[in-house]
């Protein structure tokens, strides 16, 4: 903000000046009344119609132009209205004052000019007598706080009135005189770099003249070229505040932050990874449910075949008794079922409704596009953490200094977030802690490495010997699935199985892994990695089973084909019926049909979903909630600690519930084609568990013992998830192209091939030649060169990324030895320069410098430089000894005294202005 | 007669100040006494409220009147490029330098105003900061770290310069400005 005080009245600039008017209007308004009239054109000062009183006072700031005695002409006048305008005691609205001012002006006489005159001067004598008082503070807080307030009205409808007046006042004459200055600026401006002046003086003479220029180029522009000069002003004003207040909503929208923040705060970063990661998860779930809601259940639900119009639709007879029993539906049977949910409910008409939708074609086309969106999303999620992360890097000097420092937030003003603020600093000096051990950590390198191949071997041991077990299980289940009653164990084995290595083999492999004494960020990357690979054997088990089941399905379709054939063809030629009456076709849910493989398998991964989500809740609410209940109250009467002895309270298992949402997100990215309601499930799921877990976790979970700082990028998260999502699409893959669609239900019965859609569209839809585009497209002889081109681009890109990051390295080696070297020679450089100031010390630090460079005399600065040098290389620890030198100087300091708080301190003189000017300001009101 | 060039505030600021002060100062003494500041919620929450309430009495003085309040509010007047480039090189700093931020902050660790911010005095901070959650040991470990990392001159204690240099890459001008202080 430029200001120049002329008496205390700060100049703004008109943006500013719209904006703070109500404050300042009064102040401007008084400069204005003393500056000279038209005739005094000889002065520095221009004179100016009203709305320019502010720019005038820039210009005028040197004091000749305060005592260049104007002579009273229009100037007396403008004087004695502004005061009638300033002493109304109400604020009217700006057009009533510009209207009343306009009479007043033309009612004005020679003897009241006069009058105005004197009262001008004697104003201006007050006003210097108040400059002497100064001295005496402590009249400004005597002011009764009515009279105040009162003040602060008055100016706002002053200003408005002087300005608006002034709008008006601009004449032929005026106009010339500006144009004629703003060409003597824009002179100055050209022959700026020839005039034989100081730097600093052309430097302020510069950016006057461009703001004198900038403003009054508008003004001159029309007639109304200023107030729209000042309507800009406004309005981009305005704009940066809404753009301001834009960005503040839009944090505000991020869903959860704050709940993150709290978690953050309390649990390290490394707990927030977690629940950052669920966020996110969340956002593409509900992307994927858009499109498929928007896309497919929408469009089938509104212009489909209503529900019990053909058999794929009903529910058959044998059915229809249980089908709406709770039991039946949680199981997904009965009327769920036969619902949009699942892939049997669709028709496989080629167009519904008046719009002509093509439901298989887009049915088909949302498949894919679900995993082309979250392929793209995760790379593309991949790829910003990447570039994100090259960012930082170089802060890691300074760590603790900067954290002891500079951790508090100054503006925190209510207790709950500054509770916060303690846990967090808290949580980041306890990263830090375990950051710093690691770093320093004494290591015998035999040992570790001995104990890392070790710990390794245990753990592939342990996980060879888990897949043997899998597909021994795996096997005999086979078998047992083929004879006759077995009993419950022998049914369910599988699945005890599966969740007994899932219940025992992750702690186990935490147990190895404390014999590899990593870093708990790696530690914990190792970790989820190998109970990735456990969980591997669980998918590989599950979609084992539903293959068979599906095999199964199909081997029996044929047969069933048969039988619904025969069924229809002897309903409509049974004899014993009028044949002249057409026989009403037969009711749908007496038609036989066949199983609906899709559908077993949607309802499959339906299944999975919603018992993994309870068993999580579950899990959480008995192993945590109820032992932190029963730590915490059962505490008083036990006869060890609970709290910290064996139960204790339980810690946020990172690992476990990542890779639970992990392979969540695979079944649902499995199940999505065959149940497009089972997205919808999944929204929901991550919704509560959203609540749920950030309920948990604050209630009853309590930091790790080792916080550690997550990295900063989720990259390892998404790099499994990308696995995953290549994973879940291969089985996919595989039933769309190679098992054949079942002939009664779905968007795909009756073709061969679920593809087949494609093909059908391409020759009914498009245009021949279109077709025979694709079809040359299809060829092999094409295909496999393009697959070529592709890697030969993907290796070149690769290639390309390495150099550019190894280049990327190198420069930013670069950069910080140039700023190391910068800075040992700023400091070189700034000690000399601290000698050279021969005016009194201003604060002891400056006094310590001093002293410092006396004592460094000696030694010349390359010496000190390469000495800092040094010790950058040596690191903290070694650094004393060769930082002796210093020691003596920096030994007798001065007593430290904060600048502008000790009476004696340089600034002393001027401390008293702003006073200066508030109490003249205050004392400047006209007498009512 | 110049005052915005010496970190002081505007009148409009002024004004505001005046407000503020009026309104911590409930009896109309005319000056604020530290339990007129210690009334203020904020920094009833900040671990460094009594040095901040601290340095608004300097010497041990028992009050502080307006002209003082501004003046160590000046502190916080943001830096416009203007100030800096035409600064005069005779004038005194302006109080809301880099510098004089920078040792605004310094003097709130400062506590015994020796120049020096030593580890006794890093660790009193400390212990503000993070409560009871860390062990003694932990610390200690944290006050001797901080020491080593800014002490240049080996004694033991972080002098202004070494404070200086170790927020060197700190945006001081822009978080130690309070917005409305123009």
């Amino acid at each position: 903000m430029p200001r120049c005080h002329i008496l205390g009245c700060p100049v703004l600039s008109p943006a500013e000046l719209t904006s703070s008017r109500n404050h300042l209007g009064r102040l401007i308004s008084h400069g204005r009344g003393h500056f000279p009239g038209p005739e005094a054109v000889g002065t520095r000062t221009v004179h100016f119609p009203a709305p320019a009183g502010d720019r005038l006072g820039r210009r005028s700031s040197s004091k000749r132009a305060l005592k260049a005695e104007g002579t009273p002409g229009r100037r007396g006048a403008q004087r004695s209205q502004k005061e009638r305008a300033g002493g109304s005691p109400s604020p009217g609205s700006p057009r009533r004052k510009q209207t009343g001012r306009r009479r007043h002006r033309e009612e004005l006489g020679e003897q009241e000019r006069g009058k105005a005159a004197c009262e001008g001067r004697r104003k201006r004598d007050e006003r210097a007598s108040f400059k002497e008082q100064t001295a005496a503070p402590k009249k400004e807080k005597e002011i009764p706080r009515k009279e105040k307030s009162k003040r602060q009205k008055k100016p706002r409808s002053s200003s408005l009135a002087s300005s608006a007046s002034g709008g008006e006042s601009l004449s032929e004459e005026e106009l010339a005189r500006i144009l004629e200055q703003v060409e003597e600026k824009k002179k100055l401006i050209a022959t700026m770099r020839s005039k034989p002046w100081p730097m600093a003086k052309k430097l302020t003479e510069l950016r006057e003249a461009q703001e004198f220029v900038e403003k009054y180029e508008g003004a001159l522009g029309k007639g109304k070229g200023k107030r729209l000069y000042a309507y800009k002003m406004l309005m981009a004003k305005k704009w940066v505040k809404f753009k301001r207040d834009f960005d503040n909503f839009k944090t505000q929208c991020i869903p959860w932050e704050m709940k993150i923040k709290d978690i953050e705060s309390h649990f390290g970063s490394s707990v927030a990874s977690y629940f950052i990661f669920l966020r996110w998860m969340y956002g593409v779930n509900l992307v994927l449910f858009g499109l498929i809601f928007g896309l497919v259940i929408i469009p089938e639900v509104l212009m489909g075949m209503p529900y019990g119009s053909i058999p794929r639709k009903t529910v058959p007879r044998a059915e229809e008794e249980k089908a709406m029993d709770f039991s039946v539906l949680w199981d997904f049977e009965g009327y769920v079922k036969y619902s949009a949910l699942f892939y049997g409910y669709y028709n496989n008409q080629r167009t519904i409704g008046w719009l002509r939708y093509r439901l298989p074609m887009a049915y088909f086309m949302v498949g894919v596009s679900v995993f082309g969106y979250s392929l793209i999303i995760v790379i593309r999620s991949m790829a910003s953490n990447t570039q994100g992360s090259t960012g930082e890097g170089e802060s890691d000097n300074f760590t603790f200094s900067f954290k002891m420092f500079t951790s508090w937030d100054y503006l925190i003003g209510n207790s709950e977030t500054a509770d916060n603020k303690y846990a967090s600093i808290t949580t980041s000096f306890k990263e830090s802690i375990v950051d710093e051990q690691e770093s320093n950590k004494e290591e015998n390198i035999h040992l570790t490495r001995f104990l890392r191949v070790l710990a390794n071997f245990l753990i592939i041991c342990c996980l060879c010997g888990s897949g043997y077990l899998i597909y021994f299980v795996v096997k005999r289940s086979q078998q047992f699935s083929k004879m006759q009653n077995v009993s419950w164990y022998e049914r369910n084995e599988v699945e005890i199985v599966m969740s007994l290595l899932g219940m025992f083999c992750p702690p186990l492999f935490e147990t190895i892994a404390a014999l590899e004494n990593y870093h708990p960020r790696t530690g914990l990357k190792w970790q989820l990695g190998r109970i990735f690979a456990l969980f591997l054997g669980n998918l590989y088990t599950f979609l084992l089973a539903l293959m068979d089941d599906v095999h199964l399905k199909l081997a029996n379709e044929e047969t069933i084909k048969n039988i619904t054939h025969w069924t229809l063809f002897n309903y409509y030629n049974s004899s014993g019926w009028n044949e002249s009456v057409p026989r009403p076709p037969l009711h749908p849910a007496d038609v036989p049909r066949g199983s609906c493989w899709e559908t077993a398998v949607g309802i499959e991964f339906m299944r999975l979903t919603v018992s993994d989500m309870l068993v999580t809740y579950i899990t959480i609410l008995l192993g945590d909630f109820l032992r932190a209940c029963f730590v915490r109250f059962m505490n008083y009467c036990w006869c060890w600690d609970l709290e910290a002895g064996f139960p204790s309270y339980a810690e946020f298992d990172i690992s476990g519930n990542v890779l639970g949402l992990i392979f969540n997100q695979g079944m649902i990215w499995m199940g999505s084609f065959y149940a497009p309601g089972l997205v919808g499930i999944n929204v929901l799921r991550l919704l509560t568990s959203m609540y749920f877990q950030c309920w948990a976790v604050m209630s009853s979970n309590v930091p790790h013992e080792r916080v550690f700082k997550a990295s900063r990028s989720n990259n390892f998260y998404m790099g499994l998830l990308l696995l995953v999502l290549f994973l879940s699409l291969l089985p996919v893959a595989y039933t769309i192209m190679s098992l054949p669609p079942s002939f009664d239900c779905g968007p795909f019965s009756g073709k061969n091939r679920m593809y087949d859609v494609l093909q059908e569209t391409i020759e009914n839809d498009f245009p021949t030649f279109l077709g025979k585009i694709f079809a040359f497209l299809a060829n092999p002889g094409l295909i496999i060169p393009a697959i070529l081109l592709m890697f030969l681009a993907i290796y070149y890109l690769n290639s390309v990324s390495k150099s550019l990051s190894r280049a990327n390295a190198q420069l930013r080696k670069k950069i910080q030895v140039l700023r190391e070297v910068e800075k040992s020679h700023k400091s070189v450089k700034g000690k000399a320069t601290a000698r050279d100031s021969e005016d009194t010390p201003k604060s002891s630090s400056k006094n310590a410098t001093q002293l410092q460079l006396t004592k460094e005399e000696t030694t010349p600065p390359s010496a000190s430089q390469s000495q800092a040098m040094d010790k950058k290389a040596q690191g903290p620890g070694t650094s004393n000894s060769a930082s002796r030198t210093t020691l003596p100087a920096s030994g007798h300091l001065p007593i430290s005294r904060p600048p502008g708080i000790g009476p004696d301190s340089g600034h002393a003189p001027s401390q008293t202005h702003p006073w200066r000017s508030a109490s003249g300001k205050s004392a400047q009101r006209p007498p009512h | 007669m110049a005052v915005g060039r010496d970190g002081f505030v505007s009148q409009a600021s002024l004004l505001r100040l005046h407000h503020r002060f009026r309104a911590l100062d409930r009896n109309k003494k005319g000056y604020l006494s530290r339990m007129d500041l210690q009334q203020i919620g904020a920094l009833a929450v900040n671990p460094l409220g009594d040095r901040i309430i601290e340095s608004f009495f300097p010497d041990g003085s028992q009050r502080v009147d307006f002209p003082g309040f501004v003046r160590v509010l000046a502190h916080f007047r943001p830096v416009e490029d203007e100030d800096t480039e035409t600064q005069d090189p005779k004038k005194p700093e302006p109080l809301n330098s880099r510098r004089n931020k920078l040792h605004y902050a310094f003097q709130l660790y400062d506590l015994d105003r020796d120049g020096k911010i030593s580890r006794h005095e890093m660790l009193q901070v400390l212990r503000l900061m993070v409560g009871v959650q860390v062990t003694e040991e932990q610390l200690e470990n944290i006050a001797d770290r901080t020491v080593q990392e800014a002490d240049e001159d080996g004694d033991g204690a972080v002098s202004f310069v070494e404070f200086t240099k170790s927020l060197e890459k700190m945006d001081v001008e822009q978080k130690m400005s309070i917005r409305i202080l123009k």
